[in-house]
């Protein structure tokens, strides 16, 4: 199971033991209500984003006939009608609308000719009854696209070897920030480095930011550190960055700020598990993101202030899958993704949001121990 | 809902019901069929009933009301039929004699008082040798299971003993396939396939219900078995063995497939059955609103929508989970299902206003659904439209107790079309929806799966009133209900409008969901189909019942039974066939998130 800017491999399984915990009170319905789901065709869908006016949600699901991977879609929450908006080949991932002028922002394989065998070699194996291991393969030929509301046509923004994708806007519209690992073709590698790239290509991810209208200026890379940095958003007030960076092993990861220039990058998490899909809620007070720290395969929702000085708060209270958290622009509602349904795949979730609730729980919340 | 639910397999009984708040919505569109139908002029609707007659003509004068017509060459709305509205023996007889094979004369002779016809059992009498086959159990091939209680016995022309069940002491695993082939209906189907003459069935001395004839079951109650079948006592089958009866079974019980049957040399029996079936009539209510321009051109120009009418009557059918204190009174069924019946005549009411509708409204209002979807499946094998013809059914049946804004949208892998037409009306309708792609339900959805046409049910689940006189109006919770007919309204009219039919595709019944009938201990939990957790949830525990004694209660989700892990209901039943009669095992189940273990002792269920 792909999920935005998660990186490593891990497996949810169906036979989920019961993750106990010995916390009778609180529960999801705190900060959480009249949860559902919303999507409900197709394999598999995920990591919904929504429209500055709150009207539409676009996302990835596994639901065009013929073609096994992600495609981008979008919902428009008051006809439910959903429309595809990627070209319907190829591996898609990552969708973002512009806040500015409606334009969807999406990672995109559809340039690549062997995307259509690839496409039948996958559907050649699912019919096989066969199961793999999730593996998310960092196509290095995973480039950004927008697609412009106006005439409907595909703008690539990205043109160089190497995962392109998680990209998102700033609030004005005209910034990207997104995840590539062009590094590692950009230049020669040592030995252990290649290895690298065979086993864990995620290694070389790096936060990038660029224009919006990819006017001939190029990206400026912005982290610099081993290990997968990668789901990169901007705060509210477009002033600073959001991402979560992954050790170099791949398995722990924590969530953290940075100003546009990369400078002042300040840590919020430090659970010792993998921490990841941050993103800020809509009032700048806090930080929704997902983390396995109670059990290698129950990933659960939790909020940290928006400096990480508490303790985070637990969210979600569901067996399995809850991650890629993203509040309304209005800040009352909440999309997230979720398996919670039963079965391995997930779908996306939407409730009603208790802002006042949230910040309660923060300001109770003890300070976090320095480490 | 019909009976031969999982609920009522897994012994659903519950004395409480927590009272809903007062509904103060005046303009409900369903309110007033609910309260009419499940009034108590009604008399709990039983098919075949002066009530059934009566609940027909409201709603035929409700369809009449909104404009609906008769189908195409028909004068009226109802589509009559014969059933059987039970059984009993009528007046069964058996000789068994021993002959010496030294002088071919007859040395002993008896004749029990004791046989009973098993329900499906052809009459007629014969007389032939006997051929004691086990468990009389076969496996087929495709399950790769080696079992086969004829391997090496000729039983052409002979009458065939067997013991009910299954062998009691294999291993878990042997246990819960050999119950899957354990129906009496399949052992009468293998002797009748080996050519045996007669079945007769004793239930074995270590088997629970030790020695009992077999009950003429309702839900059995239908003709075509091919063969006389009957049971008999545990000394008539005994005398017939010749060695203690409890010997010969404790071998086969052990589960070993190479554990024969034998031939009983020299034994005859004589037996004549005789079944007495009671013949009712009932009657579906069909009728339809046409489409608004001419259905010349447009594939598969019918869309249907239903759901029964009938109920238990007074509850004298067997189905009825009354208390003593309750019995007898009158299953008025407010949500089982005059829920269901009130939203097709709203949903009906609201598409007959909406203009340019390219294809016809088939409105199917079905009776004696309650003993084994009999109404719906007349209408699949007597169609008064082609079935190929029809595009889609949507079905209702228990739509009237939303909790937490819950709904299970069932029989979705019928189609490939359900996930987007469910997904697109529900982001404005924003129910919290359970998909369950399973068609094999207790309602009548499976009879147009069974017609190879995509289908679906909606339903607000089971709860503590089903299939009780407390099933009543007052309780509906109307304001919800009217939101389901929303929902549906705008799922029905996008597949009236569709350019393309839907796909239809099978679902493979899982062997979990194929026969329960082997299905005979109890454990006293009231299971909630409508909760998305991973276990079983309770809804609630049979008071006094093995669950209720182990300690658990609502609210509990059990994730382990008898060391078998439980992710669903499924998992649950078919665990079930693991367990023996007032042998202890271990649950281990989750209460407000911790993890506790406890001892069940399940009982017998009759």
């Amino acid at each position: 199971m792909k999920f935005r800017r998660s990186a490593a491999l891990f497996v949810l399984t169906v036979a989920l033991g019961a993750s106990g915990s010995a916390q009778p009170q609180p529960s999801e319905r705190d900060f959480l209500s009249r949860i559902r789901r919303l999507t409900i065709e197709g394999r598999r869908s995920g990591e919904g984003y929504w429209s500055r006016d709150g009207k539409q949600l676009v996302f990835q699901s596994e639901r065009e006939p013929g073609n096994p991977f992600y495609q981008i879609y979008l919902m428009d929450m008051e006809t439910g009608n959903t429309t595809r908006v990627s070209p319907g080949t190829g591996k898609t991932t990552c969708s973002f609308i512009n806040p500015a002028t409606g334009d969807i922002l999406f990672a995109s394989t559809h340039h690549d000719p062997r995307s259509k065998p690839l496409q039948d070699e996958e559907l050649k194996f699912r019919a096989s009854g066969q199961e793999r291991r999730y593996s998310w393969d960092y196509d290095p030929e995973m480039e950004l696209y927008a697609r412009s509301t106006q005439t409907g046509t595909y703008r690539r923004l990205t043109n160089k070897r190497g995962y392109d994708a998680e990209a998102s806007y700033s609030p004005d519209g005209q910034w990207i920030v997104f995840s590539s690992t062009r590094d590692a073709y950009d230049r020669s590698l040592s030995a252990a480095e290649r290895k690298q790239l065979d086993t864990d290509p995620s290694y070389f991810g790096e936060i990038y930011i660029m224009r919006a209208d990819a006017d001939g200026s190029g990206p400026k890379r912005l982290t610099n550190v081993p290990g997968y940095d990668g789901g990169p958003f901007f705060s509210p007030d477009g002033k600073r960055i959001v991402w979560r960076r992954f050790d170099e092993a791949g398995l722990l990861a924590d969530v953290y700020t940075m100003n546009l220039d990369g400078t002042d990058q300040r840590r919020v998490t430090d659970f010792a598990s993998m921490s990841w899909a941050p993103y800020i809620h809509p009032s700048g007070e806090y930080v929704i993101f997902s983390s396995n720290k109670l059990g290698f395969e129950n990933f659960e929702l939790f909020l940290v202030d928006i400096d990480g000085r508490k303790e985070p708060v637990r969210v979600t209270y569901s067996d399995g899958f809850d991650g890629l958290p993203v509040p309304s622009p209005d800040g009352r509602q909440l999309a997230w993704t979720s398996n919670r349904a039963g079965g391995r795949e997930g779908q996306i979730y939407l409730a009603a949001w208790n802002h006042e609730a949230a910040r309660a729980a923060l300001k109770a919340a003890p300070d976090r121990k320095k480490p | 809902m019909k009976t031969r639910s999982l609920l009522v397999l897994l012994g659903l009984v519950v004395a409480t019901s927590a009272p809903l708040p007062a509904q103060v919505a005046t303009s409900s569109r369903t309110r007033a069929h609910v309260e009419t139908l499940a009034s108590d002029r009604f008399g709990g609707r039983e098919a075949g009933s002066n009530g059934e007659r009566l609940a027909a003509e409201y709603i035929v004068s409700q369809l009449t009301r909104i404009g609906a017509l008769p189908l195409p060459g028909r004068s009226d709305m109802f589509q009559t039929f014969e059933f059987t509205a039970g059984s009993r023996d009528g007046g069964s007889t058996i000789t068994i004699s021993r002959q010496t094979t030294a002088t071919g004369g007859i040395v002993a002779g008896i004749t029990p008082d004791q046989i009973r016809a098993l329900s499906f059992s052809d009459d007629g009498t014969v007389t032939g040798d006997v051929v004691f086959a086990g468990y009389g159990i076969v496996v087929p091939e495709s399950q790769a299971f080696g079992y086969d209680s004829y391997a090496g016995l000729d039983v052409k022309d002979k009458i065939v003993l067997v013991l009910r069940y299954f062998p009691e002491d294999a291993d878990a695993q042997t246990k819960a396939t050999l119950a899957r082939y354990s129906d009496l209906r399949f052992k009468a189907n293998a002797a009748r396939q080996r050519g045996a003459k007669a079945l007769l069935v004793v239930t074995g001395p270590r088997s629970p219900n030790a020695g009992e004839l077999v009950p003429m079951t309702f839900d059995t109650a239908i003709a075509g078995s091919g063969l006389p079948a009957a049971s008999i006592i545990n000394s008539a089958a005994q005398w017939m063995v010749e060695r203690p009866l409890v010997d010969v079974q404790k071998e086969l019980d052990t589960g070993n497939p190479h554990v024969a049957g034998f031939a009983l040399p020299g034994i005859r029996v004589s037996m004549t059955t005789r079944v007495i079936r009671e013949k009712k009539t009932a009657r579906n209510v069909v009728a339809y609103i046409p489409a608004t321009g001419a259905v010349t051109g447009i594939q598969k120009p019918w869309v249907v929508i239903g759901a029964h009418y009938d109920h238990l009557g007074t509850g004298a059918g067997g189905n009825s989970l009354a208390s003593r204190e309750d019995a007898g009174r009158p299953h008025v069924g407010a949500d089982d299902n005059a829920s269901g019946t009130a939203s097709v005549i709203a949903l009906a009411e609201a598409l007959s206003k909406q203009p340019q509708r390219k294809r016809n409204l088939l409105i199917a209002l079905w009776s004696a659904e309650e003993i084994g979807l009999i109404g719906s499946k007349q209408f699949v094998t007597t169609p008064p439209v082609p079935v190929d013809q029809i595009e889609a059914y949507v079905n209702f049946d228990m739509v009237g107790r939303m909790k937490d804004n819950k709904l299970a949208a069932q029989a979705t892998g019928t189609s490939p079309v359900w996930g987007s037409l469910i997904e697109r009306a529900n982001v404005r309708a924003g129910f919290d929806i359970a998909i369950q792609p399973d068609p094999y339900q207790p309602t009548d959805v499976s009879s147009f799966n069974d017609a190879s046409v995509p289908s679906l049910n909606f339903t607000t689940g089971a709860h503590t009133d089903y299939h009780k006189p407390s099933d009543t109006a007052d309780k509906i919770n109307y304001e919800d209900l009217d939101r389901i007919v929303d929902l549906a309204t705008a799922i029905t009219r996008q597949l009236l409008d569709l350019d393309t039919p839907p796909l239809f595709t099978k679902v493979e019944q899982s062997s979990q969901t194929a026969s329960r009938t082997g299905l005979r201990v109890s454990t006293g939990t009231v299971p909630d189909y409508t909760a998305d957790v991973k276990g079983l949830l309770l809804g609630g525990v049979v008071a006094g019942g093995p669950a209720e004694k182990a300690g658990l209660q609502k609210g509990d989700i059990i994730v382990q039974i008898a060391g078998q892990s439980i992710t669903n209901i499924y998992d649950y039943t078919y665990a079930l066939d693991l367990l023996k009669i007032d042998q202890p095992v271990k649950v281990v189940y989750t209460r407000a998130g911790k993890r506790t273990e406890t001892t069940l002792t399940p009982t017998a269920r009759k």
